[in-house]
């Protein structure tokens, strides 16, 4: 699974310089497709809340303080290991603009037979 | 899942799509809060923008992709109209309809219809080329807000840095908001005169796309494609469809034709006489032919009409060798006497040279004033002294002129025209 954090120096971004970064994000989604690595993903809207305490009572804004904490979104890719995975998301587009990927492994649990 | 897959790549369908349709939000909005909003507006449109991009990138585009960005923007609208309840300080226009949640989705909705864009992007015009607005911000503001360029990007276009730029737009803002210049398209005898700022800022904005010394040759292109897009706005509007908007679309359409075939594979500049005609581009050459005719329907003659009649000449001409330039000549006598600028007597004396003689091209030449520091000028007389076989001269002007230009195509062809000189001695 491919963490998507950061790259908000899009902001300041002209109009053509988005439109020719979300290019390069459809590009590289096409490329996995077709390579059949790609399973699925999800941009995820900024903001959101942060729940803890005993029965939730403590609801916060979230602990994004920071435009480089921002989750943008997730992917959920096909790779024979960790090391391949690793390969695969130094081609993420967001890596251009200050972003950064992490990659973390889906645990696969084993029932017994 | 979510994953759509993408029909074609996006830049194939949806060239530019963000640029144009930020200019277009930009006017709407600012129509929908009052100009004295535009910051607010603009803010808008970038989050619309920013929202399409980190959704388009993972789910593909939309089947209507601006019809997706007017609808998020109409709603960050209505957003900030409720949130924020400064009524009084909007277009008062509209602010007696926002008022009430029954009439302020239709209003919103009401101002997203193609003709109202477009009468939006028409008021925005004007605006930016208001009176109290210097000239220099005036194209600034436009590319900004009509065009969707940053400022990195006008600063790019004209070789500028972008404090320069933001200075520019700052200072307009200002005057906007000092001198509370509203989106209106001005009515009766005001109309020519702010419809004259408005034409020549976008053959301002031409030119330097057209004669850039910018090496950039990507934004160049673009700064033509905007003055373009504009000025074929404005015949569609009633009010701005004069005999001399089309002259000036009509001039644009001649010079646009011939971009493709100005430089070689390497970026080199390729003069007018060594073009391959069949690179001009026919279908605007055609569109350039209609439009000079449509705006020549009165006898009303501006400055444009002139010049794209000469560029017609220029257009229609078989080979360098069989251009009318007797007909060419006289066209610049008569720009000449309704525009005595140092530069049109420039373009005058390089016709005269070949619809008389380089004789008297040098005279015309040695008789104007202030375009010392032109390099245009020392081209244009170490032309005319290579044709007289005064190498001599000929080498001492085209080294002054490489002095003056900072474009890399522009040096490298007078470095080779100085080594001419040179291996005829």
């Amino acid at each position: 699974m491919f963490i998507f954090q950061g790259g908000q120096r899009m902001n300041n971004q002209s109009p053509e310089e988005m439109q020719s970064h979300m290019g390069k994000w459809m590009a590289w989604i096409d490329k996995l497709n077709k390579t059949g690595q790609y399973v699925s993903g999800e941009p995820l809207l900024p903001g959101g809340k942060l729940v803890s305490g005993k029965n939730g009572n403590s609801v916060t804004d979230g602990p994004y303080t920071e435009g480089k904490e921002v989750v943008g979104g997730y992917f959920v890719i096909s790779a024979r290991d960790l090391k391949e995975a690793v390969e695969i998301s130094k081609e993420c587009p967001g890596l251009e603009v200050g972003g950064s990927v992490q990659v973390r492994q889906v645990m696969k649990i084993e029932v017994p037979a | 899942m979510a994953f759509v897959q993408p029909k074609e790549t996006i830049q194939s369908t949806i060239d530019h799509l963000f640029r144009h349709e930020s200019g277009k939000m930009v006017s709407v909005l600012s129509r929908l809060l009052g100009l004295q909003n535009l910051e607010t507006a603009q803010d808008i449109v970038q989050d619309t923008l920013l929202q399409a991009m980190n959704t388009w990138g993972f789910n593909g585009v939309p089947e209507n992709p601006p019809a997706w960005l007017y609808r998020v923007a109409k709603n960050k609208a209505i957003d900030f109209l409720r949130r924020e309840k400064k009524f009084k300080e909007i277009s008062p226009q509209y602010s007696y309809l926002l008022q009430s949640e029954y009439s302020l989705a239709s209003t919103v909705n009401n101002l997203f219809l193609e003709n109202e864009i477009q009468d939006s992007q028409l008021r925005m015009m004007f605006a930016c080329t208001h009176p109290a607005i210097a000239e220099e911000s005036q194209v600034a503001l436009t590319l900004k807000t009509l065009c969707g360029l940053s400022t990195g990007e006008i600063a790019r276009a004209f070789l500028t840095n972008e404090e320069t730029i933001s200075k520019r737009i700052y200072r307009a803002k200002e005057k906007i908001k000092a001198e509370k210049i509203e989106l209106t398209v001005p009515q009766g005898v005001e109309l020519p005169e702010r419809l004259d700022v408005v034409l020549k800022s976008l053959y301002l904005l031409f030119n330097e796309g057209y004669n850039s010394s910018n090496p950039d040759k990507l934004i160049r292109e673009d700064l033509c494609e905007e003055a373009m897009r504009l000025a074929f706005l404005l015949t569609t509007h009633g009010v701005t469809n004069l005999p001399k908007t089309n002259a000036l679309l009509s001039l644009m359409c001649f010079q646009a034709s011939r971009l493709q075939a100005r430089l070689d594979d390497e970026g080199n500049i390729v003069l007018l006489k060594y073009q391959s005609r069949s690179k001009w581009h026919q279908p605007l050459i055609k569109r350039g032919i209609a439009y000079l005719e449509i705006a020549s329907a009165t006898p009303e003659i501006s400055s444009y009409h002139l010049e794209a009649a000469i560029a017609s000449l220029h257009a229609s001409a078989p080979s360098f060798e069989q251009t009318d330039w007797k007909s060419i000549y006289h066209l610049y006598e008569l720009l000449y006497e309704i525009q005595p600028a140092p530069i049109v007597a420039l373009n005058k004396a390089i016709a005269c040279a070949y619809a008389i003689s380089n004789q008297s091209a040098l005279s015309q030449l040695l008789l104007i004033k202030g375009l010392d520091n032109y390099y245009l000028y020392h081209t244009s007389m170490g032309e005319i002294y290579f044709g007289l076989k005064e190498r001599q001269k000929a080498k001492d002007h085209y080294e002054k002129a490489l002095l003056l230009t900072a474009s890399r195509p522009e040096q490298q062809l007078l470095i080779n025209k100085i080594n001419n000189c040179e291996a005829g001695q």
